[in-house]
This record gives structure tokens, C-alpha cells and sequence, in this order.
């Protein structure tokens, strides 16, 4: 289970660029549950996914993790909780290694690394194995250099390489958004069958109310640093984006009062 | 050419195939700009040449060299990671210290190590001469390093540090503890560096606190010029090129030390070094030197 | 498409080219000798010290382009280079390799123990490890050592101050140059029957206070070419003047700054009398048999002025000598 507790911080505190990007944020995540979030720009959705990564230190408030508190832990410390997949297709994986080093990257995430071979036979196999699902007919250029396979295939092997291992929580960071339409489907449907294969904690960033409301058990949306909506079950599902876009510019026409952007 | 002039380009190629392998750990592996080398290289000889001269083992010596180096590497290392000194800077600033700390060592600026008992010695025994003896025992031992490193760098903690220099970002979301990974790597970049200055004094017969000059430039003109030559596609041929790229500058050094119908002179040499560099760079399908990502600051 | 008169052209110009090489290489031939020059760095005192090597030659009849091959390599003060450049000479095979300064020496050693190597400008040729007895080398190497002529200073201070007893030294115990020479002072003083008091100045701060302990117990002083006490070199005058003792020094700068006398060398004369010595070996002397020299020719510099602030007088055949008179 995940827990934020009255995440707040401000950037550039103290100068005429101030920013209070995330203004006590409090969401409970129970295990396998799929939440997007929405949010305008500068609502503090990727600040919160980058606190929850352990790349952002918050001003305040507390990440718990199975009741651990992790909030001071480093990004490597908590990768063995922790996994994510970048919006950039190429920040999620190096280019001048092939495909099947990085998949042993993060084959290891959370296990002690030693001196024994990255990719052994048998790895290799399973790596091959893995990556056949994707049929994209990479399982036999495994040896190929991640730099070789287009935005789309990187960001599909992102994925199967953030699910390699157990974690307590997915992170999607708008991970489609740089993607074409077609190509962003077929990434999207993987990360449905991948979720609900193993019945996934995880949390999706994205710009598509479409895409939020289509997918996962719950919608959250950050407004100015805060969570302004939560919607789940039954009164989600009847939800279209048109009430969404209501909502959206209710909550952009009063941004003082709290309670008023909150529906039942 | 002669044959002498032609082995001895092998043999001091040989020697500086190892400060390569450093320079290819710290610049592209890691991908830190490392100017320490220009200290660890004499500080290497400091070291192994002070302990020979007082009677130590040189094959002890050698090591302890290497051990220095080593820490020279991670003083480095350790001003970036922690202090968040840029790692450029972080460099010079090792490699200024070492200039004072290797006079220090050695107590005055040249120790010579001529007649002296050094890890060489042992080769008088063959049937061969010295200019012959030397670069095959160089080449073994270049070897061997060689193949310890293309199987470090294929171990899960040599492909983290390769992940580490690549997208740190992305080697810390996999667990990676980047900040460990560079200390580590730049430690073992800098003891081969040390290796090689402490080989280099025993086999030229004497440590001089001038060692250090243009080691750097040296190294990178045999990483890039052997990159442009044989594509580092894989590991195995990443660190071929290293040691091919030194030899062949060596030779293109010893070329034009011959060349006397060109009208070439030793003096020529910086120039020459600077044409290689830049040629390398030119050639078509080279990735850039630098890259703007820094190490160990996200 | 090349014209017909183009192509007998070239083929010409090809021709008379490998005629003149041919021609050349055979005057080449003909009972050359092969002198190579190593030298670590370019730099005025240096370059003195091969123009003097080449002077000599041509003195004995060894002319370049006419029987003399000169190879001159510079290893731009990079350690490496210098070590290619020996074996690229001990590739050639020249009749004598010239080696100037410790580190080019040095690697030239390293590089071969048969053809002969005179070196230069070396200041410690026993602490470089270039020979073990500098009386009788042995091997292949001998050559000129730039060690400061201590035996002619001390001759010099006997010279100016007759009756001295006592000649005072301020050094600076960390400089390891300074050491070296205190131990040839306490060898050569001795022998003009003068005892040696020293005085120690770590930092330049000190020297004042370590000139002020020789008076009484010196009739001079002198200061060898120790960088810290030369850097503070007027605080020893004001001693010397003020007690009236005459100050000598190792370096001929210092004789402006107010000592009365110095007996410097030049570059050029140790390039030459490194010069004579590979004459004697192209005619015939092996290195290992000629013992290492040290500064022969000395020149001498006065201070008049200071002699007078000090209370001596110069004696004329004294200030006859001398290069250059301050008065």
C-alpha cells in the first residue's frame, strides 16, 4: 500500500520564481489498484511522481510504502519498490547498450549486483522469452543496440523491463505522450495486459482524459499542488470527459475555495 | 625505420595501452573528464620508484602504485559525488595537489632507477635482448589486463557502471547507486593510470615529476584514434581499440621521428597529436566526446 | 588524358631526381660520422650547450653536409617522446649520441649499453644512476656534469679574503640540491685550510636571522645556489655590510644584488668541452675510460662597490680577470 502524506515543496523558495509545486498532497494507494492521474501544467503531477521515485526530496509530508517510511530514502535505495517508466522513450534505458543489457539492468533492480557474467544463457533465454510478447520480432536482435529500435520499441521494452522484477508500485509518466497515435495504443494496451497480468500497484500520468477515465480502477486529479478530484467504481464509470472538462474548468475558475472543487 | 625504434614504439604503446584503458574507463564508461591522470601517471612512478630505491619489492611497489593511484581517483570521485564539484574541475584540482604531493613522495624531482632492481630485472635471465624482451612482456601483461577488464565490464557491477555513465538517471531507478559506482570506476581508471606511470619508470629508468605532462591528451588521442579505426560496437572491441589506438600512435610518433625526408621533427609532435585528435573526431559515425551529462549530480 | 610532352617531361624530372639522390647518398657514403643529439626541452641554456657540442666539431674538422650527419631530436619536454626518441637513436646506430639533461639521459641509457653516450648539462650524473664511478664509468657513458665548480668558488674566496679561517654558508636544509653542495664546501674548504660554519634558513623569512649568527665566527660568507636564501639574498648583503664581511656567491646574478665576487659558467663552454670529449671518442677513446668532468672554464664577475661596503680591496691581477667590474 501506498501513502502520501501532506506532500508539499516549493521550488526556488524565497526568489521572485517561487513555486509551491506540490501544496500537501494526501493519497492512499491500496495494493493493485490502477490510478491515472490528470492535471493541468504545473498541477504537480510529475513533482509528485519524482517524490514518490525518491528523485525529489519533499519541504514536508511522508511517503510510506508497506507502513515504511521512505520519504528520505534515495531513488537507488527504493528502486527494489519503486519502478518507472519515463515519458521520454530514451531516458528510460541507454542507448549504446543492447537490448538484452538493459533488460539485465533491470532484471536486477532491487538485488544485489556481483561479478558474475550481466546476461548468462539462461537469461538470455528468459530475456527472449519476454520480449517475444511484444511481437515485434525482437527476440532475435536481442544483441542490437537499444539506439537501433525506434521510439516506439524503446518505450514498450521500458515497460517489460520496469515489470521484470516485483515492485511495490508503478510509476507511468505520461509514457505514451511522446509517442504516435498508433504506436501510443499499442504501448497503452501492453501496459493493460502487463497491469492486470500480475494485478499491478500503479500510478499513470496522463494528459488524456480519454486515456484516465478508459483505464485503470480510479482517477485522480492535481490541481495547483493539490488533489482537487478523486473518482472511482461506480461514480467514475459514469463519467465522460465532457463532465471531466467541466470539472477541470470549475476548479481553474475558483481556485481558492477547496471544498467547492471537491464533487461527491 | 629501425628495428629497435620499431619495437620500442610497441613497447612504450604497450605502456600507454594501459593509461588508454584508464582514460576509456573515466571518459567513456563513466563519461567523466578526467584530468587526475596527468597526477596519478607520475604519481605511480612516485611511489613505486621512492619503495624500489628503499629496498622494497618492486612487484610490491608496482602495486602500492597502483593503490595510489587508485585513491588519487577517488579523491577525485569524492570531490564530485559529495561536494558536487564539477567534475572537470574536480580533476584539475586532484591533479594540481599531486604535483606537490609527488615531490613530496619522492623527496626531490627525479629518482633514478637505472641498475636498479625492478619487476623487469627478472627478464635479464632470457636469451634475448632487452628492446625485445620488454614489449613481449608488456604485451602479456597489457593482455591480461585486457581480458579482466572486458569481463569486469560484462559483470552485473561492470554493466551498472556502464549504465551509470550512459543515463544515470535511468541506472538509479534500477537500483543503482551511482554515486558508489563513480568512486569505484574512477578508482580503477586512476590505479591503471598509476600502473602504467610506475611500469614506465622502471622501464625508462627514472621517475620525474615531469611525467605527468600531456598524459591526458595522449591517452585521449589513443581512445578516439583507435575508436576511429575499429568502431567500439561491443566492449571487447571498445578496449582492442584502446590498446591498437595507443601502438598506432606510437608508431605514427616514431614515423615521424623517421621521417627526415618530410623534415619532421620531435617538436612537431604536439601538432601531429592535435591533427590525430581532430581527424578522429571528424570522421564520419564518431559520437561526440563530451557529453553534457554529468556524473554523479542528478 | 596526359600530352606526350608531359609524360617525357615527368619521366625526365623523375630521372634527374634519382640521380641527384643516387649522387647525393654517394657523397653520403663516403666516411661519415654520425652524431646524435638528445635533449629534453628547448630552452636558451640547453640549445647553448649543443651549439657549443657543434662547434667543437666543426673545429676538428666534422662538418655537417660534408662528413658529419647531425641528428638533433627534442622531446619537447614529454617524458615518452624522450624515450622514443633513444630508441630511435639506439635503432640508427650513430657513433656518438649526445645526451642533454638528466632526463634524456636518463631513458638514452636505458636504451643501449653499447653505443657511446656523453652527456650534459646534468647536474647529478652518480644520483641520476648515468655511472657509478664517476673516476672510471666503465661502460658506455661519461659526459659533463653542471654541477657547480665548489673547489674554484672556494679557490675565489681564498682569492678575495687571504686570511680567512672561516668561511660562513647559508642554506636551506630542505632544498636537496643545497645538501649536496654543503657536503663539497665541508670537502673542498678544508683544503685552502678554511673551516666551514653553516647556518640553516628554512624559509626566506630566516635568512636574515642566520646571516646575523655568522658574524664574529666568519671572515666570509658565501651562498650557494640554494633558491630560498638567493631569493633573499639582500638581507645577507645588509649583514655583510654592516659587519663588514665580505659575501661571495654560487650564481653571478647575485654579484649586482651586492656581493663582491662570483665565479659563474656559461652553457656554451660546457657545450664545447662536452664537444671536445666526443672528439676524443671519434678518435678513438672509449667513454668508459674517460672520467666525468665537471665545469672547467669559470668567469668571474665583480662588485667593486660592495667590495668597499664590505672591507676588502680587489687585488689587480684579481680585477684583470674578471668578465664584467661593477664599480
Amino acid at each position: 500500500m501506498i501513502e502520501a502524506q501532506q506532500l508539499a515543496v516549493t521550488f526556488n523558495a524565497g526568489t521572485p520564481m517561487e513555486t509551491p509545486a506540490m501544496r500537501g498532497i494526501d493519497l492512499t494507494i491500496p495494493e493493485g489498484e490502477f490510478v491515472t492521474v490528470i492535471g493541468s501544467n504545473g498541477a504537480g503531477k510529475s513533482t509528485f511522481l519524482n517524490a514518490l521515485a525518491g528523485e525529489l526530496k519533499p519541504d514536508s509530508g511522508h511517503i510510506l510504502i508497506d507502513n515504511q517510511d521512505v520519504t528520505n530514502w534515495p531513488t537507488a535505495k527504493r528502486a527494489g519498490l519503486v519502478a518507472r517508466v519515463f515519458q521520454d522513450p530514451l531516458g528510460g534505458s541507454c542507448a549504446s547498450l543492447s537490448i538484452e543489457e538493459n533488460l539485465a539492468l533491470a532484471h536486477a533492480r532491487g538485488k544485489r549486483r556481483g561479478f558474475g557474467a550481466s546476461v548468462s544463457n539462461n537469461l538470455h533465454e528468459e530475456f527472449r522469452t519476454h520480449i517475444a510478447r511484444l511481437n515485434l520480432g525482437l527476440e532475435n536482435r536481442l544483441g542490437d543496440r537499444m539506439e537501433l529500435l525506434s521510439g516506439g520499441q524503446r518505450q514498450a521494452v521500458s515497460l517489460l523491463m520496469s515489470a521484470l522484477q516485483p515492485m511495490k508500485i508503478l510509476l507511468l509518466d505520461e509514457h505514451t505522450a511522446a509517442l504516435d497515435p498508433k504506436t501510443a495504443a499499442f504501448v497503452l494496451e501492453l501496459t493493460r495486459e502487463i497491469v492486470e497480468e500480475r494485478q499491478l500497484t500503479t500510478l499513470m500520468v496522463t494528459h488524456s482524459m480519454r486515456q484516465a477515465l478508459d483505464v485503470g480502477h480510479r482517477t485522480v486529479m492535481l490541481h495547483e499542488g493539490r488533489v482537487v478530484l478523486d473518482v472511482k467504481g461506480d461514480e467514475r464509470k459514469g463519467l465522460g470527459v465532457e463532465d471531466l472538462l467541466h470539472m477541470f474548468e470549475k476548479v481553474r475558475g475558483s481556485e481558492l475555495d477547496d471544498d467547492a472543487l471537491l464533487l461527491s | 625505420m629501425s628495428q629497435i625504434a620499431l619495437l620500442g614504439a610497441v613497447e612504450v604503446g604497450l605502456l600507454f595501452a594501459l593509461v588508454a584503458l584508464g582514460v576509456y574507463l573515466s571518459f567513456r564508461v563513466l563519461q567523466f573528464p578526467d584530468l587526475t591522470v596527468d597526477g596519478s601517471f607520475p604519481l605511480g612512478a612516485a611511489v613505486s620508484a621512492s619503495m624500489i630505491v628503499a629496498g622494497f619489492d618492486p612487484f610490491l611497489s608496482s602495486f602500492v602504485a597502483a593503490l595510489a593511484g587508485a585513491a588519487a581517483g577517488l579523491v577525485t570521485a569524492w570531490l564530485n559525488v559529495r561536494l558536487k564539484i564539477l567534475h572537470l574541475l574536480a580533476s584539475i584540482l586532484t591533479m594540481i595537489a599531486l604535483y606537490s604531493i609527488n615531490l613530496r613522495i619522492m623527496g626531490r624531482p627525479n629518482i633514478a632507477l637505472l641498475g636498479e632492481n625492478t619487476v623487469f630485472t627478472p627478464l635479464e635471465v632470457l636469451d634475448m635482448p632487452t628492446y625485445v624482451a620488454l614489449p613481449i612482456a608488456l604485451f602479456g601483461l597489457v593482455v591480461v589486463l585486457k581480458i579482466a577488464l572486458d569481463w569486469f565490464l560484462n559483470s552485473e557491477i561492470g554493466l551498472a557502471m556502464r549504465a551509470t555513465g550512459e543515463n544515470p538517471r535511468m541506472a538509479r531507478a534500477q537500483g543503482i547507486h551511482t554515486d558508489r559506482y563513480i568512486l569505484g570506476g574512477m578508482a580503477l581508471s586512476n590505479a591503471l593510470v598509476a600502473l602504467a606511470g610506475a611500469l614506465f619508470a622502471q622501464s625508462q629508468g627514472a621517475a620525474d615529476v615531469t611525467l605527468g605532462v600531456g598524459v591526458i591528451v595522449v591517452g585521449l588521442a589513443a581512445v578516439i584514434g583507435g575508436e576511429a579505426i575499429l568502431s567500439p560496437r561491443t566492449v571487447y572491441r571498445a578496449t582492442l581499440a584502446c590498446v591498437v589506438g595507443s601502438i598506432l600512435y606510437r608508431l605514427a610518433v616514431a614515423g615521424a621521428l623517421n621521417a627526415d625526408a618530410l623534415g619532421l621533427k620531435a617538436q612537431d609532435l604536439n601538432l601531429i597529436t592535435a591533427v590525430l585528435v581532430a581527424l578522429a573526431m571528424v570522421l564520419p559515425g564518431m559520437r561526440m566526446p563530451f557529453k553534457t551529462k554529468k556524473g554523479g549530480v542528478k | 588524358m596526359r600530352s606526350l610532352k608531359m609524360r617525357v617531361g615527368r619521366l625526365g624530372a623523375v630521372a634527374m631526381a634519382a640521380a641527384v639522390s643516387l649522387g647525393m647518398a654517394g657523397s653520403a657514403l663516403a666516411a661519415d660520422v654520425h652524431i646524435a643529439v638528445t635533449q629534453i626541452v628547448e630552452h636558451p641554456a640547453l640549445d647553448a650547450v649543443r651549439k657549443g657540442v657543434k662547434d667543437v666539431l666543426a673545429e676538428a674538422g666534422y662538418i655537417e653536409g660534408k662528413n658529419l650527419k647531425w641528428s638533433f631530436e627534442s622531446a619537447q619536454g614529454n617524458a615518452a617522446t624522450a624515450a622514443q626518441i633513444a630508441k630511435k637513436f639506439a635503432g640508427d646506430a650513430p657513433d656518438v649520441i649526445v645526451a642533454i639533461a638528466t632526463p634524456s639521459a636518463q631513458t638514452m641509457v636505458a636504451s643501449t649499453k653499447s653505443i657511446p653516450i656523453v652527456f650534459s648539462a646534468v647536474t647529478d650524473p652518480v644520483g641520476a644512476k648515468l655511472v657509478k664511478d664517476p673516476m672510471k664509468p666503465g661502460k658506455n657513458v661519461t659526459g659533463v656534469s653542471d654541477m657547480t665548480p665548489i673547489a674554484a668558488h672556494m679557490a675565489l674566496v681564498k682569492r678575495v679574503v687571504p686570511n680567512a679561517k672561516n668561511v660562513g654558508v647559508i642554506f636551506n636544509p630542505g632544498e636537496a640540491n643545497s645538501l649536496t653542495l654543503i657536503e663539497l664546501i665541508e670537502a673542498e674548504a678544508p683544503k685552502l685550510g678554511m673551516g666551514v660554519v653553516k647556518a640553516a634558513a628554512p624559509r626566506s623569512g630566516d635568512v636574515l636571522a642566520a646571516a646575523r649568527s655568522l658574524v664574529g665566527k666568519v671572515d666570509a660568507i658565501y651562498i650557494p645556489t640554494d633558491n630560498t636564501v638567493v631569493s633573499a639574498f639582500e638581507a645577507v648583503v645588509k649583514v655583510g655590510n654592516e659587519a663588514g664581511i665580505p659575501v661571495l656567491a654560487g650564481d653571478t646574478d647575485s654579484v649586482k644584488r651586492g656581493a663582491v665576487a662570483a665565479a659563474g659558467f656559461n652553457y656554451y663552454d660546457v657545450g664545447r668541452q662536452t664537444g671536445e670529449m666526443v672528439v676524443n671518442i671519434l678518435k678513438g677513446a672509449k667513454a668508459g675510460d674517460m672520467a666525468v668532468e665537471t665545469i672547467a672554464k669559470t668567469e668571474l664577475y665583480l662588485n667593486a662597490k660592495a667590495a668597499k661596503a664590505q672591507g676588502v680591496s680587489l687585488p689587480q691581477d684579481l680585477l684583470s680577470e674578471a668578465k664584467d667590474v661593477i664599480r
